[in-house]
């Protein structure tokens, strides 16, 4: 049976070996001989050997993972049946080499394992007998060869894979050929010892030695540096496992790797690993506890300070108390640190032990957290028990105490006699062990076995001297001391052994202060310096301790006892707190007190433990005090020692001799309940004491100690709602912002120490709650003026999310219902915003959230919460640099978003706005909630677009305010301006005027007035009427405008703003632009211009105005004609402004001008119209009109008659002036004037003055033929006679005009205006002496252009001559003319010319009506007018010549 | 123990090759928080992860301070989270245990002790994300018989224990581990592959080897 599956296996095995060959894949190929393997491991007697060829073939197989596979496999077959090593070796030996690293390393690994049992095979066989069978020996052959063949792996030089394989090969030889101690089950060499045929174990020895010394030289210097990190470590390591398992070999090894400095050979990564390395290793030498190892410690210690390089002193100390603390702890120490904590009594701490542990635990000796638990537990272990060892001492043994402390402070007190060195350090080491109680026993057992006899003498010689006279019987041992010091004699050892024994050695945590009490002038020693440190701390977190040391405590004991000041740092300050305790427990003080002052030091402790122990009180208070006050009761007692000594002033110097009697005292076994209950009681007591407290001024301590319990106690007991009540019953009696705080503190400690994740994790949901409760009660019970609020946040050490929130449902309050309830709603904004002001100042941490929080409610729907935001944003937050970027960045978002999210179509408008407020970024304010409510089919329109623009102004508002403080950020409101929906243009215009006004115009607002982005025309004349409307605009402001309408805004509207600023000839130059506008405009214009500014005064007077639209020309100046007329309606429809006097005026300078303005006669009519008062002026004016023959330009022809129609009768006269043909042409046109005109000159008197041609046209005189037809050139008959006519009646009407004018200058001082009549008219007199036709092109001889032709054309003959005659007589005409006319005008035709000129140039020319005062342009004009005399001949002929041809090109257009 | 069959590409001089998969485990202290974090990222990104914790119990916050839930190292991940959530489920959940035993229990039953799980098979690498959890892995390892001469690598990247930093831990592990995954030998380049990791997360990484 059992061949035939031999044989089924024989071949199963065959054929997966050669399938697994043959197979081209990794998956199956492994798969294959992963069965193989699995079917060899069935125990058959015979391998089939001729599966080996397969696999050796397998051994070169494509894969690495198959021949990596294989090599495992074959060293499995190796280990199994020896006799095939020789066949299998030397293959293996070729798979050394080869490229994938994990085969060679299979290699070594299946080699060892081959050595290995090899080597024990030989050794055994070798005991029996004197020979080794054939097999056996060349196996061991081949072994030694594999052997050698791994070693100069390991020592070649370089770095790889291998070798750190081929180094633990080494390690593993090394092992194995030297002998070692102890019962291993491992082989053991030293079975060689009878002698062995083939080895011998001197021999071994000597090669282990060699190789060791080969492993050293790589780690020394030059070697070392060509090394990679993982080399060095896997040869610490090594090193490190030989010098443990053989300790023989430390002093060879240790020497290497203490003088190893990998940080000055290696950088970086290399140095770390192998430091990292090191420092394990010298950590378990420490641990180590074979004597080879004890010389090395202090170098290792010395090492490890340099390793950590720069460490505190007493670093090194700590880890080896530490480490040995933890080699109790590796595998019970979280047994019992559990069990530690299950125990309800141990679950205080003192805040001094836990600072200070906390303080330890933050080093880098992470490796020693097992060790720092156990040191802040320590404290908690002692507390429970101590009052038990002490009741048991006192019972028991009344020396024992002293001695216990004198024991365990031996190191400080050695001090005076060795300072340091190796037995100082034992020491010192003994007595933190002792320190650490219970746990620390097994250390305490390996650390004295492992001194030395020697040592250990000295070590209790040395600490000989800490023993008091009378305790000198207990050098023999510390353990036991200590063991039997608690445990003899005493009532409770049955019932407390373990814990028992633990709390006697726990006591001793107390004792360095304790010896230094007792022996106030033994100098302290290092050692305590950190428990120094630790009071230190403590008192500084304590700051009123002092006070109530003094109150409360010893109040004379400074002045009486220096030394008592000096201990004083010494003094736990449990001491003072206990004594507070007391102090606050009426009734427990006296008795104490009053026993105290009688007794001795014994009973003193007696009674204080008595009193502890024995009063309800001090029963009811739970664990926590209990704790606390037992735990130092040695201090305690200690202190009341010295005290008493003060009271008693006896045996001072025998203090330290004191015996404790023997106390008995109840031990009370309490329940879980009733210690909760106590706990609460404790609690309770301690949180109503406060009236008490806040008198004897206890109070920090007092905080303190609530934090603490509220941390420790179960949760069950809800400590935190009892503080939070009391906190918020009365907040500011019951001092609720600093008990608040200082828990806050406590409980933010707890969280971010970097204690376990869980402890962290609860601490700050606590924290959390704790802080949100108190905040949301103070936010429900105070008013929103109080700063009790603002100041916990301000004082608080974190904030979180959730209060955060809280924060912001202030300053962003939700949805409107709420609001409208909240009366104080305003004030709750101001509250919540001063307080994110406050926290973005101090608090650089939250700053961005609590930034967040302001720049939501300054977009905030409701515009009250939203001012108040923006005005602290604005005004306070956007001056602080480091913020001033997000504010700007968040307003410049809401403001763009604003352009992208409301649009001005109605229907679209809310779902936009839904859109928007969506994706408003994370502004999100609590949306406006009915809006989408109304949102129905039929919701009114203007409904929309109010909330369309209450939503624009949500968003606006503080980018404006920006504005106001950065001038430069307007420009984008400009730039949104063209897209923006018409919500949010109104609401941009509703802001612009408060904004501008505030802004005012500075040189940024100048720049992005002077380029404009195009589209904001509109918004641009707004900031410019806003920039205008106060005091005078800054000429720059002007300047740019004028310079934008100059380059980029044709509208002439962007001018009105600064309209009454410009200067007048600016004024005049865009005047036909300011007529081209809507009637409205040009109005508003009109006023400005009109009514100036108040520096100032007008810019143009009615008449300049009235002038200025004259002079449009609506062809040259490309201004409808209509626009014209409506000009002037406008200004006549302004009788106020445009009065009777501006108008004649107006009309006088008008008449002068050639040619006729066009809209002359209308004008003229429109004046008859409005005011009848000037008909006679209008005559005159029509008179004069007559003697520039009118009748020339047609349009005016008509107006003139018709002007004359409407002034008859009185404009008779002037009718009869015109010459006869335009007369007949006037009578004709105008047939109704006939008869009455005829009537009128029928009159006798007026008949015989009138020509005869006149009254040939009226039909008075028969017509005669003769006089007609010398007149060629006229087609009208009697031309000549009419002219002649004319001539005399102009000469006439000269004298007329004069008196026409009295009305309008009454006073004579003013000649202008006459004098210009008569001038005009003189001008016209000598020419109409001749013909008044060539009388123009006379005085023009060389510009007779086209006028010159025309008139000739008519006269083609005559003109020649009259030509010639007149430019011979023109000279002289004027001449003439001047001295004939000189009565009237003594000025002249220079005058005339002048008044002209004056006319337009003379802008500040007083309106010629004010005759009461002679103006100072006036006078010079007058001046003027005199030097001009002197060239008046040519002046006047060269004026002429430039006014005829004016004339002539204006009489040409007219034409056309 | 179960080993998959699974490969992994690797550089082999300039080219690639195959190689097996490395085993990697995360080792935190109670098998719960950053160890779990890694361990859910590396089995997502299909590495072949295992997670260990090295205390001697696993303790989740309580209701206070002193009151952890402390269990014993095996009880199923839901266990705890039905426990959890039925003693309060406001408190763990704003602590966010319960939301951390939810993905825990998606990634594999119950937490696993590091010391008594040897027989798990022979890991390449492991992860620890705590000095003290590095120290107890190496000395567990020490203690062990080392006779299969196959290196271990074992590294400390330092991470505190909260949910936060736990994410950000386990980000840099799985970083870490993929590096290493691809090289046919972590032996050869794991000075480098550290150096890179310190270099450019400016965050210390310690390694140690050790032997099975």
């Amino acid at each position: 049976m059992v061949g035939i599956m031999a044989s089924y296996s024989r071949e199963r095995l065959e054929g997966l070996a050669s399938s697994a060959k043959s197979a081209t894949e990794l998956p199956p190929k492994l798969q294959r001989l992963r069965n193989l393997r699995r079917d060899l491991q069935r125990d058959e007697p015979v391998f089939p050997t001729e599966l080996l060829p397969h696999l050796f073939d397998l051994l070169s197989d494509q894969f690495g993972a198959v021949r990596k596979f294989v090599a495992e496999i074959l060293g499995e077959i190796g280990l199994k049946y020896v006799e095939l090593l020789p066949e299998i070796v030397p293959i293996l030996i070729k798979s050394l080499e080869d490229e994938t690293p994990a085969v060679a390393r299979q290699v070594i690994s299946c080699g060892a394992d081959l050595f290995r049992s090899t080597l024990e095979k030989v050794a055994v066989q070798g005991l029996h007998s004197s020979e080794l069978n054939d097999l056996l020996e060349s196996s061991w052959t081949w072994m030694i060869k594999v052997k050698d063949e791994i070693c100069s792996v390991a020592f070649k030089q370089g770095n790889s894979g291998v070798k750190l394989c081929a180094m633990k090969f080494v390690e593993g030889l090394i092992l194995l050929y030297t002998p070692h101690e102890g019962s291993e089950a491992d082989f053991n060499i030293t079975i060689l010892r009878g002698g062995h045929p083939v080895l011998n174990i001197g021999d071994l020895s000597i090669e282990a030695s060699q190789k060791l010394g080969l492993l050293l030289d790589q780690l020394r210097h030059p070697a070392a540096k060509s090394l990679n990190s993982s080399t060095i470590v896997v040869l610490i390591n090594s090193l490190s496992s030989v010098a443990r398992k053989r300790p023989a070999y430390c002093g060879r090894i240790l020497p290497v790797l203490l003088s190893l400095d990998p940080l000055s050979f290696l950088k970086g990564v290399h140095g770390a690993a192998a430091n990292l390395a090191l420092k394990t290793v010298f950590l378990s030498y420490l641990k180590c506890t074979h004597p080879a190892a004890a010389p090395w410690k202090d170098r290792l210690i010395g090492a490890l300070k340099e390793i950590e390089g720069g460490c505190r002193a007493g670093k090194a100390k700590d880890i080896f108390y530490k480490t040995n603390g933890s080699i109790q702890d590796k595998d019970s120490t979280e047994d019992t640190k559990v069990s530690v904590d299950d125990n309800p009594l141990c679950a205080s701490s003192d805040v001094a032990e836990s600072n200070f542990g906390r303080k330890r635990s933050g080093s880098e000796y992470n490796i020693d957290l097992n060790g720092d638990a156990l040191n802040g537990k320590r404290a908690r272990i002692t507390p429970s028990v101590s009052e038990e060892s002490t009741d048991g001492l006192n019972g028991n043994d009344g020396g024992s105490l002293p001695r216990v402390a004198a024991t365990s402070t031996g190191p400080s007190n050695s001090r005076g006699v060795s300072d340091t060195g190796p037995v100082q350090q034992l020491v010192d080491m003994f007595g933190t062990l002792v320190a650490q109680g219970e746990k620390a026993i097994g250390s305490l057992e390996i650390l004295i076995k492992s001194i030395s006899a020697d040592l250990l003498t000295d070590v209790v010689m040395a600490n000989m001297h800490n023993i008091p006279p009378n305790g000198s019987s207990y050098a023999d041992g510390t353990n036991e001391l200590v063991m039997n010091m608690g445990i003899v004699g005493s009532d409770a050892q049955i019932k407390y052994p373990p814990s028992f024994v633990a709390a006697v050695l726990s006591l001793s945590t107390a004792f360095p202060p304790i010896a230094a009490l007792i022996n106030p002038r033994i100098p302290k020693t290092e050692n305590e310096d950190e428990e120094v440190f630790a009071v230190h701390v403590d008192q500084q977190m304590f700051p009123a301790e002092d006070a109530v040391l003094e109150t409360g405590l010893l109040a004379s004991s400074d002045a009486s006892f220096p030394e008592n000041e000096d201990d004083s740092n010494v003094f736990p300050p449990n001491v003072h707190y206990i004594k507070n305790i007391e102090s606050g427990i009426p009734g427990l003080v006296s008795s104490a007190q009053l026993d105290d002052s009688t007794m001795n030091v014994e009973t003193a402790t007696k009674n204080q433990n008595a009193s502890f122990s024995g009063n309800l009180l001090v029963d009811a208070i739970p664990s926590m005090s209990v704790d606390k006050s037992e735990e130092f009761s040695p201090k305690a007692a200690a202190t009341d020692s010295t005290s008493l000594v003060l009271s008693t002033a006896t045996s001072v110097a025998s203090a330290p001799q004191f015996v404790l009697p023997k106390i008995s005292a109840p031990v009370v076994d309490l329940s879980d309940e009733e210690k909760d209950s106590l706990q609460k009681l404790v609690f309770l007591r301690i949180v109503e004491a406060y009236k008490q407290i806040s008198m004897s001024g206890g109070s920090q301590l007092r905080f303190s100690l609530l934090a603490h319990l509220g941390v420790e106690f179960p949760s069950e007991l809800d400590p935190w709602k009892i503080l939070q009540e009391h906190v918020l019953s009365d907040y500011l009696n019951h001092e609720g912002h600093e008990l608040t705080v200082r828990v806050l503190y406590r409980l933010y400690g707890e969280a971010e120490a970097e204690q376990d994740f869980f402890s962290s994790t609860t601490a700050a949901s606590a924290y959390e709650s704790f802080l949100l409760t108190v905040a949301e009660a103070l936010r429900d019970s105070f008013p929103p003026s109080d700063k009790s609020l603002s100041k916990l946040l301000g004082d608080s050490p974190h904030l979180p999310k959730s209060v955060l929130k809280l924060l912001e449902s202030f300053c962003c309050p939700g949805s409107g219902e709420e609001v409208q309830k909240d009366l104080q709603n305003g004030d709750r904004v101001t509250q919540g915003l001063s307080a994110v002001w406050s926290l973005i100042l101090m608090r650089p941490g939250i700053r961005s959230d609590c930034l967040k929080i302001a720049l939501q409610s300054a977009v905030h729907h409701l515009e009250e919460i939203r001012m108040k935001a923006i005005r602290l944003v604005a005004n306070k937050l956007y001056s602080i640099s480091f913020i001033t970027q997000q504010i700007e960045e968040f307003a410049k978002n809401s403001l763009f978003s604003v352009v992208s999210c409301i649009s001005s179509e109605r229907g679209d408008a809310e779902t936009r706005i839904d859109d928007c407020n969506k994706k408003d970024l994370d502004l999100k304010s609590p949306p406006n909630k009915p809006q989408p409510v109304i949102s129905g089919m039929d919701m009114p329109s203007e409904a929309t677009s109010s909330a369309s623009l209450s939503e624009a102004q949500r968003c606006l508002s503080l980018y404006f305010a920006l504005c106001t403080k950065k001038h430069s950020l307007f420009v984008h409101v400009f730039s949104i301006y063209k897209n923006a929906s018409d919500p949010v243009k109104q609401a941009i215009h509703l802001q612009i005027p408060i904004l501008v006004r505030t802004m005012g115009s500075s040189s940024e607002l100048l720049k992005i007035i002077g380029d404009p982005p195009s589209g904001s025309e509109n918004l641009l004349m707004q900031v410019l009427q806003t920039l205008t409307e106060g005091p005078t605009p800054s000429s720059e402001l002007v300047l740019t405008i004028r310079k934008l309408f100059d380059t980029r805004i044709k509208d002439v509207e962007i001018l009105f703003p600064i309209l009454p600023f410009l200067p007048r000839d600016d004024v005049l130059r865009i005047f036909p632009h300011m007529v081209n506008l809507p009637m409205e405009k040009f109005q508003v214009a009109l006023s400005r211009v009109l009514q100036g500014s108040s520096q100032s005064g007008p810019v143009l007077s009615p008449s300049e105005v009235l002038i200025a639209i004259h002079s449009i020309d609506p062809a040259r100046d490309g201004i409808p004609l209509k626009q014209v007329t409506d000009a002037c309606n406008t200004c006549f429809a302004q009788r106020q402004t445009f009065t009777q006097q501006v108008l004649a005026s107006v009309l006088n300078q008008l008449v002068q001008q050639i040619p006729l303005p066009m809209l002359f006669m209308r004008t003229v009519l429109q004046a008859i119209g409005a005011f009848p008062a000037l008909s006679d002026f209008i005559l005159e004016i029509l008179s004069r009109l007559v003697s520039k023959q009118i009748w020339k330009y047609p349009k005016l022809w008509v107006g003139f008659l018709k002007c004359v129609q409407t002034t008859q009768p009185q404009s008779y006269k002037v009718l009869l002036q015109l010459p006869s043909p335009q007369l007949g042409n006037a009578l004709t046109k105008i047939s109704a004037l006939r008869a009455p005109l005829t009537a009128h000159a029928s009159q006798p008197e007026i008949q015989s003055s009138l020509p005869r041609s006149t009254l040939v046209v009226l039909g008075l005189v028969p017509d005669s033929q003769g006089t007609q037809t010398s007149h060629v050139q006229a087609n009208e008959t009697q031309t000549s006679r009419e002219q002649q006519q004319q001539q005399a009646s102009e000469s006439q009407q000269t004298s007329q005009s004069e008196q026409f004018s009295l009305p309008l200058s009454p006073s004579k001082t003013d000649h202008q205006e006459p004098s210009q009549v008569v001038a005009s008219q003189s001008q016209n007199s000598p020419i109409g002496t001749g013909r008044s036709e060539i009388s123009q092109s006379q005085n023009s001889p060389i510009g007779t252009g086209g006028s010159e032709m025309s008139q000739s054309q008519n006269s083609p003959i005559v003109t020649g001559l009259s030509e010639m005659s007149q430019s011979q007589s023109s000279p002289v005409g004027m001449g003439r003319s001047e001295t004939s006319q000189s009565q009237s005008s003594p000025v002249g035709t220079g005058q005339s010319e002048m008044g002209q000129s004056v006319q337009v140039s003379d802008s500040s020319a007083p309106a010629p009506m004010s005759h009461t005062r002679t103006s100072d342009s006036q006078a010079s004009s007058q001046t003027q007018r005199d030097d001009d005399e002197k060239t008046e001949n040519t002046a006047t002929s060269e004026n002429e010549v430039t006014k005829s041809e004016k004339s002539k090109e204006s009489s040409e257009e007219e034409e056309e | 123990h179960n080993r998959r069959e699974n490969y992994r590409f690797v550089r082999r001089g300039g080219g690639w090759g195959i190689a097996m998969r490395f085993r990697y485990a995360m080792v935190c202290s109670s098998n719960q928080n950053r160890s779990m974090e890694a361990h859910a990222l590396l089995k997502r990104q299909g590495l072949d992860v295992a997670s260990y914790g090295t205390g001697s119990h696993v303790k989740l916050p309580g209701p206070s301070l002193r009151e952890p839930n402390v269990y014993d190292f095996g009880t199923p991940y839901k266990k705890m989270f039905d426990e959890l959530r039925r003693k309060d489920p406001e408190l763990y959940k704003r602590n966010g245990i319960l939301q951390m035993l939810k993905r825990n229990l998606s990634v594999k039953l119950a937490p696993q002790r590091w010391q008594d799980n040897a027989g798990d098979g022979v890991f390449d690498v492991v992860m620890t994300f705590e000095e003290k959890v590095f120290d107890s892995v190496l000395e567990d390892l020490n203690n062990r018989e080392q006779s299969l001469m196959k290196a271990i690598l074992v590294m400390n990247l330092e991470v505190k224990d909260n949910h936060e930093e736990a994410a950000i831990g386990g980000r840099l592990a799985l970083e870490l581990c993929q590096e290493i995954e691809g090289n046919e030998t972590w032996e050869d380049t794991i000075d480098d592959i550290v150096a890179g990791f310190e270099k450019q997360h400016r965050r210390k990484l310690v390694f140690s080897i050790s032997f099975y």
